[in-house]
């Protein structure tokens, strides 16, 4: 039952080091040898399944730069990695808005129904998720909120600067559960994600 | 001798006034007592009232995949009716591909709606746009939740109370027209009518005028039982008298049209003209025309005698003497009269309630946790469920069709075996759907006859849930971040020692060994011997954890077997499980009601949508990569051929020994569907999970509208193609095919093939120089 290699052997800070890295090597890789770039394809982005097409979510474009652009000499600092789009679409933005209201009324449960007709409609949208774990805060349900703000970041991924918005939720959430030192790394995750 | 005559005449006549005396004060004193009876009744009468449940009303909004003919499909579903001119709510109108919808008003769980215009716009099987009538753009609308059902008491009463002014003016003239022409000036009995019935019964075919007033109809349906006795006769005219005392003709008109039997649908007993009309025709009473409401007036006088839907030519001809009446009566017009009796019946061919058995068996019993039952079946509560109608239509006809041929398949099997045709009873299933982020349930079948209100598979049948265990054995796996999707485990002949000291040695499928495979290997061929040393190795209870975690509420029974699925499950607790796992590690857990709502319009009870994350998202994430392959090139690329060549799905298949049940469960971006197919007396189906249920699930799946699977993946994992027998890693193109794509943690890739890699590549290599220098 021996693994043949063995993921552990890296050490701890070793991935986004590496992670980093890539992005720069690429960049460089590209304009080097621009001659010889069908050797390598799209190896690191990129998957290989088709995904639908949705509503103001565009395809990341794979991260190497065009060939033609021309890249400063000394490699760093490196391009922003592409950012994907989260919009709300029409309808989810009516409903985010009307739940808005109910709750500056102080009408959360149907505010929160208002919401979850929203994330009916768009389920895989952070933005809907960070809505409606906002109201579930505002609410003083905590726990949801946490978990809505952690749903969030996973359905980010892509984007640093949702990502980021839903590392606070979580920040806030915790704060309000009395967790101040899980709220703290909460937030140092967010200024990483997208520092201000 | 004249004397004594004289003596006996007397007495006689004595005796007579005294037992006049004695009946005058006992009828009397019996009058008062069912007066009192009768009054105190009546006036604090209160219909119990069957709670209401409706299914998810259909959100619409400029974006959405539904093309016009699918519109006008909704609309129909909702007895929209087709017209050239918008005349009043409950119909449409087309132009093209633009629709103008005159809406009903409609109450939701958070709000109601007054009836209004709604224009939509339809182009490339889509929704473009949305207007209201005066070309105002409208961001989303709900068309009105349809009425699946009522929760009604043992008795079986089941109704909607109407107002009087939810009345239209024609039923009562109908029906005074017809059954009470004295009903607004009689006292409550009409001898006049009696005789004229007596007459009526004599000569034959004539429409029979009842000798009952309505009062008396009223009073029989609502105080006494139905037997047909001298006795009970004058106990309904004497308490019919007593009403006409008390209260107002308006009153009791109104009482008649709530009280009235009018049908029957199973266990359940349709009473008044509200239900009727639903039952009958899907639809509000005031929506019904001239020829509808004389088909009701029609059934009043016998409802399984006249049952519009067993005896058409019956009913038709008793509804078109009821119109001919009418136009004798001046109600209406004679052309009126004959343009009517053209229509055909226009009775639904099944109601719209009560034929979701299975759904409404899971919202009963969602709300037996916080309410007591008179509380359901009395107190008009509206339940507002998630049940999407359309997909509940898709999973049974999916259902039955492939059922029918997988009946085939095995009647040639067992007649090829035994020489005998088999008379068993048929296959059996359950199908779960639901949406996995929202944790909705939106489609549930407990069974093949999926009208009928018998035993309630998807919720009651626990059976050994088979290989469907084993992505669950795998995550936990790759949540030890020993192992990943390439890493090489043995599938070879393994010895178990039980606790009660017998040895088990877990066969596979095949009874063959694969030797060293890669997870992702064993995972999507659903090798037996790997999994259990994998399950052994990262130990049972943790996979019984990760099993609880997703939402199983047992604790299963933490024996090695179990590792192969020796778990007992229903077919909602796999739609459970897996929902947990296509919501990326987040549990939401499953429901089927949304809200509760007081008769009068109160919120009573929200069950708002939870979500807890239960497991690590970048195992998840690798897990469903690999179950991706199972339906790419393991035991669930079956489907292949039915579902669009672009769509990404999920699953896994099971079987559980001796091919008693044969499972699939799986998800797309949007929906999880769990199918279960197997025989109510255990025995062999000769079905595996890939040969039955697979099937029902690929059909159902195809069906349904879902969107791909597309969850980012996590930052800290990359996607690498690696050869699926070696586990090495191969460059696009080179190992063609046995290429499959693996998500692996970032500096987890495995090694590269040799002599297929990126050999030796420069960036590789300048990679590795690189990252040398920084350590």
């Amino acid at each position: 039952m021996a693994a043949r290699h063995d993921p552990l052997s890296a050490a701890p800070g070793y991935h986004a080091r590496m992670k980093t890295f890539r992005v720069l090597l690429l960049a460089a890789a590209a304009v080097s040898l621009a001659a010889c770039q069908s050797l390598y394809g799209p190896p690191v982005s990129g998957s290989p399944k088709p995904s639908t097409p949705q509503s103001g979510t565009p395809q990341p474009s794979p991260p190497i730069p065009e060939p033609e652009q021309p890249v400063p000499e000394p490699v760093p600092p490196p391009p922003p990695p592409p950012q994907k789009e989260f919009r709300l679409s029409a309808a989810s933005a009516a409903l985010v808005k009307q739940g808005r209201a109910q709750s500056l009324k102080g009408e959360y449960p149907a505010a929160i129904a208002t919401l979850e007709r929203a994330v009916r409609i768009e389920p895989d949208n952070p933005l809907v998720w960070l809505e409606l774990g906002q109201t579930h805060l505002s609410a003083r349900n905590a726990p949801q909120a946490e978990s809505m703000g952690r749903k969030a970041v996973a359905l980010a991924t892509g984007n640093t600067s949702v990502q980021a918005n839903a590392w606070r939720l979580v920040g806030d959430a915790l704060r309000a559960r009395g967790r101040d030192l899980d709220a703290t790394e909460a937030y140092q995750r967010a200024a990483l994600a997208s520092p201000r | 001798m004249a004397r004594r005559k004289k003596g006996i005449l007397r007495k006689v006549l004595w005796g007579g006034l005294i037992a006049f005396g004695i009946a005058l004060a006992v009828g009397t004193g019996f009058f008062i007592h069912l007066d009192r009876q009768v009054t105190k009744q009546f006036e604090g009468r209160r219909w119990t009232l069957p709670a209401q449940v409706f299914a998810a009303p259909l959100e619409i909004y400029a974006g959405l995949q539904l093309s016009g003919p699918q519109l006008e499909e909704e609309l129909g579903r909702l007895q929209y009716r087709q017209v050239d001119r918008l005349e009043r709510p409950g119909t449409y109108r087309r132009q093209g591909s633009r629709y103008e919808i005159a809406l009903r008003a409609a109450r939701f769980g958070d709000e109601t709606r007054p009836a209004q215009i709604l224009t939509v716009t339809t182009s490339g099987g889509a929704i473009t746009s949305l207007g209201d009538s005066r070309g105002n753009e409208v961001p989303i609308m709900r068309f009105e939740p349809m009425l699946i059902g009522s929760i009604f008491p043992t008795h079986g009463e089941d109704r909607i109370v109407l107002k009087p002014e939810d009345v239209p003016p024609l039923l009562p003239a109908a029906l005074k027209a017809v059954e009470d022409r004295k009903f607004d000036t009689h006292h409550g009995v009409d001898p006049v009518a009696i005789m004229r019935a007596v007459w009526a019964n004599i000569r034959a075919g004539g429409i029979a005028q009842g000798g009952s007033t309505l009062t008396q109809q009223l009073v029989r349906s609502y105080f006494l039982t139905t037997d047909q006795t001298l006795s009970r006769k004058l106990r309904e005219a004497a308490m019919a008298i007593a009403l006409e005392l008390h209260f107002t003709k308006a009153d009791l008109m109104n009482a008649y049209v709530n009280e009235i039997y009018l049908g029957q649908d199973g266990q359940r007993a349709v009473h008044g003209f509200g239900l009727a009309s639903q039952f009958y025709f899907g639809k509000p009473l005031a929506e019904l025309d001239l020829s509808e409401v004389a088909l009701l007036v029609a059934v009043v006088r016998g409802p399984s005698y006249y049952d519009p839907r067993r005896h058409p030519q019956r009913v038709r001809a008793r509804r078109d003497l009821v119109l001919k009446v009418l136009a004798e009566q001046g109600v209406i017009k004679k052309e009126e009269a004959e343009a009517a009796a053209k229509r055909p019946l226009g009775v639904l061919k099944r109601s719209s309630g009560g034929y979701y058995p299975a759904y409404l068996d899971f919202v009963r019993r969602t709300l037996r946790r916080d309410y007591r039952d008179e509380d359901l079946t009395e107190a008009g509560l509206r339940i507002y469920t998630s049940l999407d109608p359309r997909a509940q239509d898709t999973a049974e006809k999916a259902l039955e069709q492939e059922l029918t041929r997988l009946d085939k398949i095995h009647a040639a099997a067992v007649k090829k075996k035994t020489g005998r045709p088999d008379n068993k009873a048929p296959l059996q299933a359950a199908v779960v759907v639901t949406a996995p982020q929202s944790g909705e349930v939106i489609a549930l079948i407990g069974g093949r006859e999926t009208g009928y209100n018998g035993f309630d598979r998807a919720l009651d049948a626990k059976r050994p849930m088979g290989s469907l265990v084993k992505p669950f054995v795998y995550l936990t796996a790759l949540e030890t971040k020993r192992y990943t999707a390439a890493t090489i485990i043995q599938d070879e002949e393994i010895t178990v020692k039980l606790k009660n000291g017998t040895v088990w040695k877990p066969q596979n499928f095949t009874r063959e060994f694969y030797g060293p495979v890669p997870v992702a290997r064993a995972l999507a061929e659903s090798l037996n011997a790997a999994t259990v040393g994998l399950g052994l190795d990262v130990g049972l209870p943790n996979v019984t954890k990760t099993l609880q975690r997703f939402g199983l509420q047992q604790k299963p029974l933490e024996v090695p077997a179990m590792t192969l699925g020796a778990v007992d499950v229903s077919p909602l607790e796999v739609g459970q499980i897996y929902s947990s796992l296509a919501s990326g590690g987040f549990h939401t857990p499953l429901r089927a009601v949304r809200s509760v709502i007081s008769e009068d319009g109160k919120a009573l009870k929200a069950f708002p949508l939870e979500v807890h994350e239960v497991a690590d998202a970048d195992a998840v994430y690798q897990l469903n990569r690999m179950l991706e392959l199972v339906m790419e090139r393991g035991t669930g690329r079956g489907a292949r051929s039915m579902l669009p060549p672009s769509l990404v799905v999920a699953g896994k298949s099971g079987t559980s020994s001796e091919l008693r049940d044969s499972w699939f469960a799986g998800f797309s971006g949007s929906h999880v569907a769990v199918v279960w197919v197997g025989y109510d007396d255990n025995r062999e189906t000769g079905f595996t999970g890939s040969s039955g249920a697979l099937m029902v699930w690929a059909r159902l799946m195809a069906g349904l509208d879902t969107t791909s699977r597309s969850a980012p993946m996590p930052d800290s994992l990359a996607e690498v193609p690696i050869e699926l027998t070696s586990g090495l890693r191969v460059a696009p193109g080179c190992a063609a095919e046995n290429a499959v794509t693996v998500a692996v943690p970032l500096g987890a890739e495995p090694p590269w093939k040799p002599g297929c890699g990126q050999d030796p590549s420069f960036v590789e290599r300048a990679g590795e120089w690189l990252r040398d220098m920084i350590r």
